[in-house]
């Protein structure tokens, strides 16, 4: 690419190859990593709630970051859907979100960062603060699932991560939409 | 590979195109390599990349899929 990163004026992932990696191992099986993924995107959703209720007085910002949690809410959904059709079976998500959130030691979202510090950052933000937040976590978890996708050894695991990181791309360029109108 | 493959000019891309067919494209439809030092990676990447970095590159070759184009930056 010519002139490299610098002349790349687009969306950048931060963190080392196997940042957030580490949460998934390539050896894990279907239902684990619906399981943990799951768990993640719960995290994401609590965070947009939190987002959501704390620009109260912004109607814009609270119809986009609804409009996201109903995209995390989807995103669970789908993962449901998507190991039923793959293995015919039902996974045990309470079961796994307890294994999981052990593991993760609270509530982390996609990204690999926790909720909590992600909303008291927010605490004395701008909407602009929080969608620029909102992105770095998205692009984190775009480029995590891109790079999970080629690195897991379970077919239909690697299909799901496939799914997601395309499902993140729309949530960016929502992000990104309403961004540029607030900067 | 031969002698003369070392004189064949490598098609470069600008910034803008390498956007567009990231956008247009599966990740599994292409190579994307940073080639930079692990803390410039670290820093900021752009996102699926692999990282390679240059030093390193002659021993990871078979990391990258002949069979698919190569962006490298």
């Amino acid at each position: 690419m010519e002139g490299g990163i610098r002349a790349w004026k687009g969306l950048v992932a931060h963190g080392m190859p196997e940042a957030g990696m580490a949460y998934f191992s390539p050896a894990a099986n279907a239902e684990e990593i619906v399981g943990l993924a799951w768990a993640l995107e719960e995290g994401s959703k609590f965070f947009y709630q939190g987002i959501y209720e704390h620009f109260s007085n912004d109607k814009e910002a609270q119809e986009m970051f609804s409009w996201l949690v109903s995209a995390e809410k989807n995103h669970e959904k789908h993962l449901l859907q998507t190991y039923e059709a793959l293995t015919g079976t039902q996974p045990d998500f309470e079961k796994l979100r307890a294994k999981f959130s052990d593991s993760l030691s609270g509530t982390v979202m996609e990204g690999g960062i926790p909720v909590k510090e992600a909303l008291a950052w927010i605490e004395d933000k701008e909407v602009a603060d929080s969608l620029e937040m909102s992105i770095a976590m998205e692009v984190n978890a775009y480029d995590l699932y891109i790079k999970m996708s080629r690195a897991i050894e379970d077919k239909p695991a690697q299909l799901i991560f496939e799914k997601l990181s395309e499902e993140e791309q729309v949530h960016l360029g929502k992000l990104a939409g309403l961004l540029d109108k607030r900067i | 590979m031969g002698v003369m493959d070392y004189f064949k000019s490598v098609p470069s891309m600008t910034a803008d195109e390498v956007r567009r067919f990231l956008a247009e494209k599966h990740p599994d439809e292409y190579n994307l390599v940073d080639v930079r030092q692990p803390a410039e990676y670290e820093g900021d990447h752009i996102p699926g990349a692999n990282l390679i970095p240059m030093s390193e590159l002659k021993d990871r070759l078979d990391e990258i899929d002949p069979e698919k184009p190569t962006i490298a930056y």
